[in-house]
């Protein structure tokens, strides 16, 4: 078991990756919610609406995920494994509503690394930001916090 | 054509959402979730990995709480209105727990016709306890 989390990483930055958004994965993920909301998952309303399509849910962006990302590696850089680490914050800022057919250009990086003592002992937390891209405008950015149990 | 479940004008500091009620949380949900996000991680899906790992058994993924919150933003705003939600999780949720997601609007300003509305927002289980909490904003549209 590490003793520490390793700060050597705060300032990485992961590859940049390219997300299509398919149609299907956004009601997909809206029904896993068991959010029905019709500007999620019926496409008339989508073209009716302002957006011209179907729109997902906030948390959507959650699914834009590196395939080519070895996170088990990434973690082990840290100093840990998958059943040491916990969801601790996440934050998502929404320019506009993501959308099927469209391509997205995912950066993400480490803004920080740092230790507290909790109540249940030592933690590692890792700050992770990632920027959405579409063409040159940034349409979003997600803001993680993993908790490390040390 | 422009939609409005709110408008700007009828949000005052201190209105309550309604509540969303979500659950009893059971496993092929979070089976489904994990599909759905691409989420696999074994602490949500396999009871002896998650003992083994010290979490007491299996628990709900914290994106899906946060999509549950998310919900109670959309049914009260509307579709595409939510500009931020950042939440903490705070404590982990179990299967058969229900899942009560509440917000509360904190404050409301408006610059170069673009209305915004904060909002503490937080999920709790049956037992009252906070498994969510988090803060959110919504853009929303004027009657003017």
């Amino acid at each position: 078991m590490p003793e520490t989390i390793n700060r050597g990483v705060i300032g990485k930055e992961f590859p940049p990756y390219a997300v299509t958004v398919e149609r299907g994965k956004i009601k997909e993920f809206a029904r896993a919610i068991g959010d029905l909301n019709p500007f999620h998952l019926d496409d008339r309303v989508g073209a009716a609406s302002e957006w011209g399509d179907i729109i997902a849910p906030p948390t959507f962006a959650t699914t834009f995920r590196d395939d080519s990302l070895d996170y088990n590696a990434f973690l082990r850089e840290l100093g840990t494994d998958i059943s040491r680490v916990l969801h601790g914050e996440q934050e998502f800022e929404l320019h506009r509503p993501l959308q099927p057919g469209r391509t997205y250009l995912c950066r993400g990086r480490v803004v920080d690394v740092y230790e507290k003592t909790g109540k249940s002992g030592p933690m590692g937390f890792v700050v992770r930001e990632t920027a959405i891209t579409e063409g040159d405008e940034l349409v979003g950015t997600m803001r993680s916090v993993t908790v490390v149990r040390l | 054509m422009k939609y409005a479940k709110v408008y700007a004008e009828d949000v005052n500091v201190g209105d309550e959402l309604p509540p969303l009620v979500k659950g009893p949380m059971q496993q092929i949900q979070l089976t489904r979730y994990a599909g759905a996000s691409g989420d696999f991680n074994p602490i949500h899906q396999d009871d002896e990995f998650a003992k083994a790992a010290g979490m007491g058994g299996v628990f709900a993924h914290g994106m899906l709480s946060m999509g549950f919150v998310a919900q109670a933003l959309t049914d009260w705003a509307g579709a595409g209105r939510v500009r931020k939600v950042g939440v903490r999780f705070a404590a982990l949720v179990r299967l058969k727990d229900v899942v009560t997601c509440r917000g509360r609007v904190v404050s409301k300003s408006s610059k170069d016709d673009v209305h915004l509305v904060e909002l503490d927002v937080w999920a709790e289980n049956q037992r009252g306890e906070k498994v969510v909490t988090g803060r959110a904003t919504v853009a929303l549209p004027s009657r003017g």
